[in-house]
């Protein structure tokens, strides 16, 4: 699958890759592609870029350290993060089970 | 750069990675280079962000260094004509409303280059050329309100019989030096934005 596919929804995604703990840039990138099954297979490039954005947000945290001698910046969720995947989670849940409902034509469920 | 180093050891995980899964060493880095991506759509990618740091950057330091400057001005007025009893020139009620106009542009452009480009940026709906747009015509305005100040400052030393010279070495020196950065910063804010429109 294509970067461009998934623009609007790499910041969630990321958001979810991270919910488990602290990953450095690479790591956020593999978790995304054997989370989706190698079906997410995004240039590297793309992710660090939407990490800063969302560090920028104050969704995610970002600490330095040093691994092998190299300098390595690492990512956490922040409160914040946490609360807002939480919500875009349950929005998501409810696009996707409507929008199956549509395409399979049987009658979308009320809304909560 | 804290950027650079970030990439750099993107890179070297990745190659180490793809090594330990059997690729001889040259081919696990040409694997991690290709998987990287071309350099233009990184580049692309981190336009915003650069673009959206050099905003935040000039607009807190314009923030910042505005009241030390406009301290030294006021310092230098009661020195030259309060303290020393003299009536002020009515050419300054002109320099007072022309610096006043340069703040009233100044200082919400320089707040909004620094809210769009913080924690605000989520519930903001700017792209992230704004920011740096902002930054840019805050010092502008600085830069405009500073040849003013030392072109007030000229006329007075000549024209109206002088000034406090310790106080006014002390403002002509905060504000050419303000104005020197300030027009550099505005240039680089311009170019950031630059980057973010051509294609």
């Amino acid at each position: 699958m294509r970067a461009e596919v998934l623009k609007g929804h790499l910041d969630w995604l990321l958001l979810a890759a991270l919910e488990a703990g602290p990953l450095h840039g690479y790591a956020v990138m593999e978790a995304l592609r054997t989370g989706s099954g190698g079906r997410f297979d995004l240039p590297t490039g793309t992710v660090y870029p939407a990490l800063h954005r969302l560090e920028r947000a104050g969704l995610v945290r970002s600490r330095w350290s040093t691994e092998g001698g190299r300098r390595r910046r690492s990512y956490v969720l922040t409160p914040a993060g946490r609360r807002a995947l939480a919500g875009e989670r349950s929005s998501w849940q409810e696009f996707a089970t409507t929008v199956s409902a549509l395409l399979e034509g049987r009658p979308s469920p009320a809304p909560a | 750069m804290a950027i650079l180093a970030e990439l750099e050891d993107g890179l070297w995980t990745a190659t180490i990675a793809h090594h330990a899964r059997g690729l001889p060493p040259e081919e696990a880095a040409r694997v991690a280079v290709a998987e990287f991506g071309d350099p233009r759509t990184v580049g692309t990618g981190f336009g915003p962000e650069l673009a959206a740091a050099t905003g935040r950057r000039v607009g807190l330091a314009l923030l910042a260094t505005g009241p030390l400057v406009g301290a030294s001005w006021l310092l230098l007025a009661a020195g030259t004509w309060r303290w020393a009893g003299q009536e002020p020139p009515a050419a300054l009620g002109l320099i007072v409303a022309l610096v006043g106009l340069a703040l009233v542009v100044a200082v919400p452009a320089a707040v909004l280059s620094v809210a769009v480009s913080g924690r605000l940026s989520r519930w903001l709906p700017t792209g992230p050329q704004v920011g740096a747009t902002a930054a840019a015509v805050a010092a502008c305005a600085c830069v405009a309100g500073d040849l003013v100040l030392l072109g007030g400052l000229l006329a007075a030393a000549v024209l109206a019989g002088g000034v406090a010279w310790p106080a006014a070495l002390l403002a002509a020196g905060a504000s050419s030096t303000r104005l020197s950065l300030a027009g550099r910063a505005a240039r680089r804010c311009l170019d950031a934005r630059a980057t973010l429109i051509s294609p």
